[in-house]
């Protein structure tokens, strides 16, 4: 197998849905900021890239027609480069990082831009024409359950109880929040500007959470439930790029490179207790790349909700330490088809940052999915 | 030059704010200053979590640009209306008056809100050209709903800066403009604190009960719910010796006024006790929940203890009930007494007080009516317990007889020559003025006999070949005869020369909505035909209406509800008064509309311009109007939920409503066809899915209840179209169908008529 590289990450700042700085920007335009200055930032010849693979949760309205190409129109690319927009939900950018993995196996081209982006603003969740099969929906109404449900099952399946998700949230913040102050996320923020002036800050933040501030709001999705709107991810507008050639051709062109595509895995279970769907996804991955959970340095494991989180965490036995340390979508935000391409980066850049080994960037999948991959430190 | 496109408001207290913002509601810019920095942001920010809210919508709250008076007059240059409203001193008013002066421009008006200062004393030391520029406006509280605004002037105000302030505060802001004489406390405070320091040193003095005191002079009187008592802890107990001190000085001492006395002990130490009305402890009323639950309690004006309220109907309500007002005060009892020390005192005051604040009994009833929500103002009281009566019984009392009250006689202050309603003045009777533009169905009834008329409609020829359709049904409800009116308005009007008609009535409320005693009664003993029946009834006649071949304007103020918002859904335009409070609350009753309501609704959206494409936006949308039950706090955002449309007018002045609808009705008369039916394609089966995702999530959430969630699926199933497809179009009779077959669903239901017999009882919806 060749060797695939992430070799550039960047991201728009992530801001709160609706009243967030990016609120009033189409999705294309911040998308195609953060490519045009990825491009320039890595230095890559831009006529040198094959294909640009976008992944976004809601192609419709201003995501609409092939937004993957029309991001290539506004970032300015060579029309030479292609453009797809791929849907796998909250998987969907890390998606377009496996496909361009697979691809350059195949020796379809040597450079790939895989981004993803979604303005929770301006499409709503379900999209502006929601129409499930009423058919199916008679008979397995979990193929279209709300994500916030989903996230009561696990809870309750696993017994997480509202202090464990409260002190899983507040610590996701605590993390956010030192890793901006102590500036890790000021290489791969990029400026988006827009006619009200320049976004440059994470708008989702709150670092002044605590046990007790969580404590007192109401259960969001279900009256009787525990998973409150503090441990779940904010609806977040926002983008994120990652740059993925072959080892052999950013060396050729000096690219910084971050980490190896060491194995990657989809897989699929119960669409009711979707969240839990790191678990079997980050297992097949581990497996094909050789390693088990004790080696890996480093895990990015998406935060869509605390109860999901601990519940994978716990059936992986991962070791929290190594979990979300720049903190996660609780605190960040989580711009459903940005996600995967920023953690699957973010791990990618830590594993550099700290010189670890193998790193694991996974997530769970509205509709019943998970999706992981394994990065491993370049020599 | 006259326009006032730009206000400035000085002083962001709850006064100065919610005159900033009614003068955005009315669409002026606003600059809105205070001395305190960061108080005019702060205001405007509270005022957005305010109820009943300052603007009519959260938007307009853009208009208003907030500063200091210390960093920002110069905000003030493109002001063309500038109102103060800051502390009442008149030093303090007088400084800010010169600091202010070099920054408004040569034809700004300057006003003050006081309540308070004579006009005079604040325009000493004043420019001359500033003052010729200087007026007083007089805002009631709160501003956007008060319709009240006192215009006091001086000979030397230039007549041009009094009609542009007279034309923006009528035509723009909405208000009823009464001008007032430069004297203490204008024309509504002037009387409303005498009455209100009357009540409460005569029950001291007469041994009278808090509640037995507001039984007698409130409803019989025809004075607000809250009555007398209630009112005082309203407004705020604190404020009283205030108002009392500034009258005490300010008011000549052979004033009645003085005679009433002084604040009683009791006040004084509920005062300083925290015991200030509403806004603090309780005042004379007060709920008590220190034991979880909420009960009423009233003090004891003798001992100062609280018991629990026992709502008394003393034996001299029935007398005011048998034989009116005259009853009440002719009644032997002490609760009668009262009463009439009480009443005739006020009204002989107001009588004596022509033509000293103003110059005739229209200004005074109106200010009293509209600043202080009295049913009647007090010379139409004198007229119904009757002039003669009157000074017969003031004779009796020992009191002195105003000499205007003598003048009148055996006669009446109000006469109606068939044309116009007099008044009485000193120089004899004269018309009470109507403005230009300003069209009153109550003349119109004064002088002329229905065109048609039933149990609770009448038809009215208002003139110019417009008819207008009135209901007079309890609270407007519809019923048979309203549907038979309009069936015979559709087929009668256009042989006797009619070319258009208004909807329009005078009460508080266009309408609460159908008459849903019928449909209990239906359910009740399964006539389900009958119940079938009525809706196809309802729905053929409003359609009939649709597509009459003369327009229809719709003319609603108040409350449209139900039924009343589907008759204007169906009327070819909606001129719609600004308070106008507009809603499909047909789930609250445990159905969905049945008299057109989800079609129109539909049909709205599914035209609508700015929404996002596909077939579902305009089944959503009105699927989460209807299921919440949204009402629209104003007409503003009645245009939001398009219960009114971009061509559809809304108009500040209610005096003004009828007028415009009229014009309106005779300009869509001129080149008028009756519109094309919608032809809708309607998602189906997917779309009754997609919705009850979003009941299973409300269920779940505990914002709806097993029924709510069974209302939702019905609705549900009428808004996709059932089992059509979204290729197909179907017709608006197979969406009414579909609306007629969800209410007998509903019906059937126990949990339907619980709601709709607790509707009928307590007038509040019942969620089961």
């Amino acid at each position: 197998m060749k060797s695939v590289v992430i070799a550039g990450f960047a991201r728009s700042p992530f801001t709160p849905a609706y009243k967030g700085a990016l609120a009033r920007v189409r999705p294309d335009e911040i998308a195609a900021q953060v490519v045009r200055q990825l491009v320039a930032g890595s230095g890559i010849d831009p006529s040198t890239i094959e294909d640009l693979i976008v992944g976004c949760a809601f192609p419709e309205g201003e995501q609409g027609f092939n937004i993957a190409r029309l991001i290539g129109f506004l970032a300015e690319l060579p029309l030479g480069v292609g453009g797809v927009t791929v849907n796998r939900f909250c998987g969907s950018s890390m998606q377009a990082i496996h496909m361009a993995a697979g691809a350059m196996q195949m020796d379809a081209g040597e450079a790939y831009i895989c981004a993803g982006v979604e303005s929770m603003s301006r499409i709503p969740m379900t999209g502006f024409n929601p129409m499930p099969h009423p058919g199916l929906y008679s008979r397995y109404p979990q193929a279209y359950m709300g994500m916030g449900e989903t996230a009561e099952n696990i809870a309750k399946k696993y017994n997480l109880d509202r202090q464990q998700q409260d002190a899983f949230a507040v610590e996701s913040q605590r993390k956010a929040t030192t890793a901006r102050n102590a500036g890790h996320f000021t290489d791969e923020i990029i400026t988006i500007e827009t006619p009200a002036g320049a976004v440059t800050n994470d708008g989702c933040i709150r670092a002044d959470t605590t046990i007790d501030s969580l404590g007192s709001l109401k259960p969001a999705f279900s009256e009787t439930g525990t998973v409150t709107a503090g441990t779940a991810s904010p609806l977040t507008d926002g983008a994120s790029a990652v740059l993925v050639t072959t080892e052999e051709f950013a060396n050729r062109h000096n690219l910084d490179k971050l980490a190896r595509i060491k194995a990657i895995a989809v897989s699929g279970c119960a669409p009711e207790i979707m969240g839990i769907g790191p678990v079997k996804s980050s297992q097949k991955a581990l497996q094909r790349a050789g390693i088990t959970v004790a080696d890996l340095d480093v895990i990015e494991l998406n935060e869509a909700f605390a109860s999901q989180s601990l519940a994978s965490i716990k059936d992986l036995d991962l070791d929290l330490a190594k979990i979300n340390v720049d903190g996660g979508a609780i605190a960040l935000g989580h711009p459903l088809g940005a996600t995967g391409a920023r953690i699957t980066g973010k791990a990618a850049q830590i594993l550099k940052r700290t010189g670890g080994r193998y790193a694991l960037a996974t997530q769970c999948i509205g509709g019943g999915q998970g999706i992981a991959t394994v990065l491993e430190a370049l020599s | 030059m006259n326009e006032i496109r730009k206000v400035g408001v000085i002083g962001a207290g709850v006064m100065g704010a919610g005159i900033a913002a009614h003068a955005a509601n009315a669409g002026a810019e606003v600059v809105l200053l205070d001395v305190v920095s960061d108080a005019a942001r702060q205001a405007i920010d509270k005022m957005l979590k305010t109820e009943p809210a300052p603007f009519m919508r959260p938007t307009i709250a853009r208009k208003i640009s907030p500063g200091t008076t210390v960093e920002d007059l110069p905000m003030l240059a493109d002001c063309d209306w500038v109102i103060e409203a800051i502390v009442e001193r008149p030093d303090i008013k007088q400084e800010l008056y010169r600091a202010i002066a070099p920054h408004l421009h040569s034809n700004a008006v300057l006003s003050s809100n006081t309540s308070t200062l004579p006009l005079t004393v604040l325009v000493e030391g004043m420019a001359d050209d500033l003052k010729r520029r200087f007026m007083i406006t007089h805002f009631f509280n709160p501003p956007r709903y008060m319709r009240l605004l006192e215009i006091i002037c001086t000979p030397e105000t230039d007549e041009k800066r009094v009609e542009q302030i007279v034309a923006f505060g009528d035509v723009a802001m909405g208000k009823n403009i009464v001008m007032a004489k430069d004297t203490p406390g204008f024309i509504a405070n002037r009387i409303g604190t005498f009455w209100l320091h009357a009540a409460v040193t005569e029950a001291v003095r007469q041994g009278i009960g808090v509640e037995e005191a507001d039984a007698v002079l409130g409803r019989p009187a025809g004075v607000p719910g809250t009555g007398i008592f209630g009112l005082l802890d309203l407004v705020g107990l604190d404020l009283m010796p205030h108002i009392l001190a500034s009258f005490e000085t300010a008011l000549p001492p052979d004033d009645p006024f003085h005679k009433l006395g002084t604040v009683p002990q009791l006040l004084e130490k509920m005062i300083s006790d925290g015991y200030t009305g509403r806004k603090g402890k309780g005042g004379f009323y007060r709920l008590n929940t220190s034991d979880g639950r909420k009960v009423k309690e009233v003090i004891d004006l003798t001992t100062g203890r609280y018991s629990i309220a026992r709502r008394p109907k003393p034996d001299a309500l029935s007398a005011a009930r048998k034989n009116g007002l005259r009853g009440l005060l002719s009644h032997s009892s002490r609760e009668s007494r009262y009463a009439r020390t009480v009443l005739l005192k006020t009204l002989s005051y107001a009588a004596s007080l022509v033509p000293e604040i103003a110059d005739d009994p229209d200004s005074v009833d109106r200010a009293m009516r509209l600043g202080y929500n009295w049913k009647s103002g007090p010379f139409q009281l004198i007229d119904q317990i009757g002039p003669a009566w009157m000074v017969t019984a003031l004779t009796e009392d020992g009191e002195s007889v105003p000499e205007y009250l003598r003048m009148v006689g055996d006669r009446s202050f109000y006469q109606d020559d068939r044309e116009h309603l007099l008044q009485f003045r000193h120089s004899g009777y004269a018309p009470v003025p109507r403005a230009p533009g300003v069209l009153l169905l109550q003349d119109i009834k004064r002088r002329s006999q229905p065109v048609f008329q039933n149990m609770s409609a009448c038809l009215w020829d208002i003139g110019d070949g417009v008819a207008c359709l009135e209901f007079t049904s309890k609270m407007n409800s519809l019923n048979p005869f309203i549907l038979a009116m309009i069936d015979k308005a559709v087929s009668g009007l256009p042989s006797r020369g009619f070319k258009a008609m208004v909807i329009h009535n005078e009460s508080a409320n266009f309408s609460v909505g159908a008459n849903i005693a019928l449909l209990l009664y239906g359910a009740k003993f399964r006539l389900w035909p009958l119940v079938n029946w009525m809706l196809k009834r309802g729905q053929d006649t409003f359609q009939r209406m649709r597509f009459a071949p003369f327009p229809v304007v719709g003319a609603p103020s108040g409350m449209a509800l139900g039924g009343g918002c589907e008759m204007l859904l169906h009327c070819d335009a909606v001129v719609a008064h600004a308070e106008s409070y507009i809603g499909l609350v047909e789930a609250g009753v445990g159905i969905v509309p049945g008299w057109g309501g989800c079609k129109e609704l539909l049909g709205r959206w599914t035209s609508c311009k700015d929404r996002p494409g596909g077939p579902m936006p305009p089944v959503m949308k009105t699927f989460e109007t209807i299921a919440m039950a949204r009402v629209s706090k104003s007409a503003v955002e009645a245009r939001d939920f398009l219960f009114l449309r971009p061509h559809d007018d809304i108009v500040m002045n209610l005096d003004r409503l009828l007028y415009v609808a009229k014009e309106r009705a005779l300009a869509l008369a001129e080149t008028y066809s009756p519109p094309v039916p919608y032809t809708l394609n309607l998602p189906g089966a997917t779309g009754r899915a997609a919705l009850e995702l979003g009941i299973r999530d409300f269920v779940l959430k505990g914002i709806a209840t097993s029924h709510d969630a069974l209302i939702g699926r019905e609705l549900a199933t009428v808004l996709s179209g059932d089992k059509t497809d979204a290729l197909d179009q179907i017709s608006e009779d197979r969406v009414l169908a579909l609306e007629r077959s969800a209410i007998l669903s509903l019906a059937r239901t126990g949990k339907t008529r619980a709601r709709v017999e607790q509707m009928l009882k307590t007038g509040k919806p019942l969620r089961n």
